[in-house]
């Protein structure tokens, strides 16, 4: 585990380097509706995920993020047509390309948004995640970290008690589905009801609600070169997000759509998008390095 | 040398309940010292040591002085009394509240409000004082149940407490893990000087670390040598003549399998055969696959390669490590009854059986109300009820006492004297002893032995009963 740990990209950084550049990069790929910009967000996207998650998890996912794309994509002309472009008359409905685009750019963009959640995940395990509110809502810190531990706990236990169950077969036929989850939920719940008696002992045992004003035990800790790393991530995305602006400005889908130009200020956007890929690739190619 | 933990005319009882669970006791505990509190399941050890932590004192009528390094505990607040006095559960589930290592650690400490670079300092001492750096970033899910319960020892410690009490800590763990918990308590009991009290109602592998040993009985504590609790105690069972060799009921052959695809093979090419009517005892290390051969001739957990061939399929019982797993009702009596329809008993046996329980007058009682060693003979009861022709038992007496043993391994030599075929995966050789025709060694996923039960012991370096 620690192995694996150690090669993830950004494992040598404070969370709080990768958690400001994906909230950065979710927010200009939510609120950026333009066909170059999306492209570059999902490129960027998949390169990330290819590396940090593997090549068989992100075509898994892409299994079912491609149909949702086409669906979005040709789904968009029935609830908007609008448009210059008639391509097609169904009935009463008219298919414009201008509409078919919008579709086409929307469906990109989740699919990207997916994928960036799914890359921040693999980078920002929970308990990273939980350390950056520095010991603040301590219960609500902790209710998240319990349930973490206790849902597959609770999973575990359920496969548990249905194999007994159906390894007693002197016990008669096996009761029927409902019945089955019926008295499985009962009883799981009845257990970790029981577990719980003992673990708010142990808590309280360790002086929990004791009175005593809590502290907080940061397992990383913010050095200056994450403090410079985090000063250019955040002028990197305003520097950004002006460009952004700037793009978005220039474009419409309807009633025609302007034609795409190079544009000098798509480059600095493809270099921040394509940054935690870039990372990763470094970090493999280090590691590479030295075996 | 002045006293760690003092009881002074003590006496408690439950709120609502008649009798007194503790009756004047007087005793001291001397600083430094490791002590034993022995005692069956039941006795009162735990709401002895409850006493002396007062967040997590039971409910009910005390008298007496409790008192902790010559302080009385009445008067410590939570903070005082958490950063004094160490508590360690017997349930390595249960008692683990973070999902990572090292929030565990801290989470004692973050309580009390230590400051962060003291936090840090305890917490790394700590792990390298239990060589807990390899698994320090470790998901607590992750862990053993002898890695959990080590980790609990080592968040209490963190704590840097003078007094350190465990209840039953080790009742739940496999030899193995119990000897190195016992080895890191001693360590942190003699080099670091704290002094421990133990409640255990096994004390025997404890013994050699013991410095005074106490035993709750009737409401009373008397002062014991540690000799006297750790003699060994046999489990009286007549077991009767080993069978005869019989048909074969049960055979696997060849038997390959892996929990995943990714994983490795927990058995590797192992056969097994099983003849009608014998007591078959698997014993082996931890991880070694006993629990996933069980499930697999079970028929809840499908081979990769092999065949397993079970002539009684259609009348077998499984008792998993947690009678949990088994009890799902909200008495005592419609437990023993759940499943009398589908297996043809009715109230006039289960009257019997709650009767042969003794739980007659616990009959409208919840399971879980019920001691450790109650639930699992409740659970093994329910499974007999139903007259199984093939009984698998995992583990059947982990965190029992002397006396739920003796029970469970009757139960067993009954059930064989009814005919059945009993397979059954334990550490405890005591109980292979007194119920086992013959004994099975596992290792590295596969039969490595098997011998009648006097011959294994005989011909082992290592297995002792």
């Amino acid at each position: 585990m620690r192995r694996k740990e150690q090669r993830a990209a950004f494992a040598s950084c404070h969370a709080s380097v990768p958690a400001t550049l994906f909230a950065g990069i979710l927010a200009l790929t939510m609120f950026c509706v333009q066909p170059v910009l999306v492209a570059i967000s999902l490129m960027g996207a998949l390169a990330f995920s290819a590396l940090a998650r593997g090549g068989r998890a992100t075509l898994a996912g892409l299994r079912w993020q491609l149909p949702m794309l086409v669906l979005v994509c040709l789904a968009n002309p029935f609830f908007s047509a609008s448009g210059s472009t008639l391509l097609l008359r169904l009935g009463p409905v008219c298919i414009y390309l201008e509409s078919l685009a919008y579709g086409a750019v929307m469906g990109a963009l989740m699919v990207a948004v997916v994928l960036w959640f799914e890359g921040a995940a693999a980078v920002l395990t929970q308990d990273r995640l939980l350390g950056l509110a520095h010991g603040r809502a301590a219960s609500i810190s902790l209710v998240i970290s319990m349930s973490a531990q206790l849902m597959p706990q609770m999973l575990r236990r359920g496969r548990g008690v249905e194999a007994s169950l159906a390894a007693c077969t002197a016990a008669g036929p096996c009761p029927g589905l409902r019945d089955r989850l019926t008295r499985e939920s009962g009883q799981l719940m009845g257990w970790a009801l029981e577990d719980s008696l003992e673990r708010a002992d142990a808590m309280r045992a360790r002086g929990w609600e004791s009175g005593a004003r809590r502290t907080s035990y940061q397992p990383d800790v913010l050095c200056e070169s994450d403090a410079a790393r985090l000063c250019g991530i955040v002028l990197a995305l305003a520097a950004c997000a002006l460009l952004a602006v700037a793009a978005c400005a220039q474009w419409r889908f309807y009633p025609t759509m302007p034609s795409l130009l190079a544009w000098w200020g798509y480059v600095p956007y493809a270099a921040l998008m394509f940054l935690p890929a870039g990372a990763a690739l470094s970090e493999r190619l280090r590691w590479r390095g030295l075996e | 040398m002045s006293a760690a933990l003092e009881f002074d005319a003590v006496s408690f009882g439950y709120a609502g309940g008649g009798t007194l669970v503790l009756d004047g006791v007087g005793f001291s505990v001397p600083e430094g010292a490791f002590a034993l509190l022995c005692g069956a399941t039941g006795s009162g050890k735990s709401t002895l040591l409850r006493l002396a932590k007062p967040e997590i004192r039971p409910a009910g009528e005390l008298a007496g002085t409790v008192r902790v390094f010559s302080e009385d505990v009445a008067g410590l607040s939570p903070v005082a009394s958490a950063a004094a006095v160490g508590y360690v559960f017997q349930s390595p589930d249960a008692q683990i509240v973070c999902d990572t290592v090292w929030h565990e650690m801290a989470f004692g400490l973050e309580n009390l409000g230590v400051p962060e670079a003291e936090m840090r300092r305890r917490v790394a001492e700590t792990c390298n004082f239990f060589g807990m750096e390899p698994w320090f970033r470790a998901q607590t899910a992750e862990l053993s149940g002898g890695q959990r319960q080590t980790l609990a020892l080592a968040a209490t410690l963190a704590m840097r407490p003078r007094l350190l009490l465990l209840d039953e800590p080790t009742s739940m763990l496999d030899p193995i893990a119990e000897k190195a918990f016992l080895g890191l308590l001693f360590r942190a009991n003699r080099e670091l000087g704290i002094t421990v009290v133990v409640a255990t109602h096994a004390p025997r592998a404890m013994a050699e670390y013991a410095t005074c040993a106490f035993v709750v009985d009737r409401g009373e504590v008397r002062e014991a040598s540690v000799a006297e609790v750790a003699l060994r105690r046999p489990l009286t069972v007549d077991k009767g003549a080993v069978h005869p060799a019989g048909s074969e009921v049960v055979s696997a052959r060849e038997l390959w399998y892996r929990h995943g695809r990714d994983c490795d093979w927990v058995l590797r090419g192992l056969d097994l055969r099983l003849v009608r009517g014998e007591v078959r005892a698997l014993v082996g290390g931890n991880g070694c696959g006993k629990t996933t051969l069980l499930s697999v001739l079970a028929g809840v957990a499908k081979p990769q390669k092999g065949r397993v061939k079970n002539a009684l399929a259609a009348s077998q019982a499984l008792l998993p490590q947690s009678p949990k797993a088994i009890l799902a009702r909200e008495t005592v009596r419609e437990e023993l009854s759940e499943w009398g329809s589908g297996a043809g008993y009715g109230a006039a046996e289960v009257d019997a059986a709650l009767e042969e329980l003794g739980l007659a007058d616990a009959a409208d009682r919840h399971p879980y109300d019920l001691s450790g060693g109650q639930q699992q003979l409740l659970a093994l009861k329910k499974l007999l009820l139903c007259r199984p022709q093939f009984l698998l038992l995992d583990e059947p007496t982990k965190g029992l006492d002397a006396a739920a043993r003796e029970r469970v391994a009757r139960a067993v030599v009954a059930a064989r004297e009814a005919g059945a075929t009993v397979l059954l995966a334990t550490h405890d050789m005591a109980f292979v002893e007194a119920v086992a025709d013959r004994v099975s060694l596992m290792f590295d996923g596969d039969v490595t032995c098997t011998q009648p039960t006097a011959e294994f012991f005989a011909d082992s370096w290592l297995y002792r009963p």
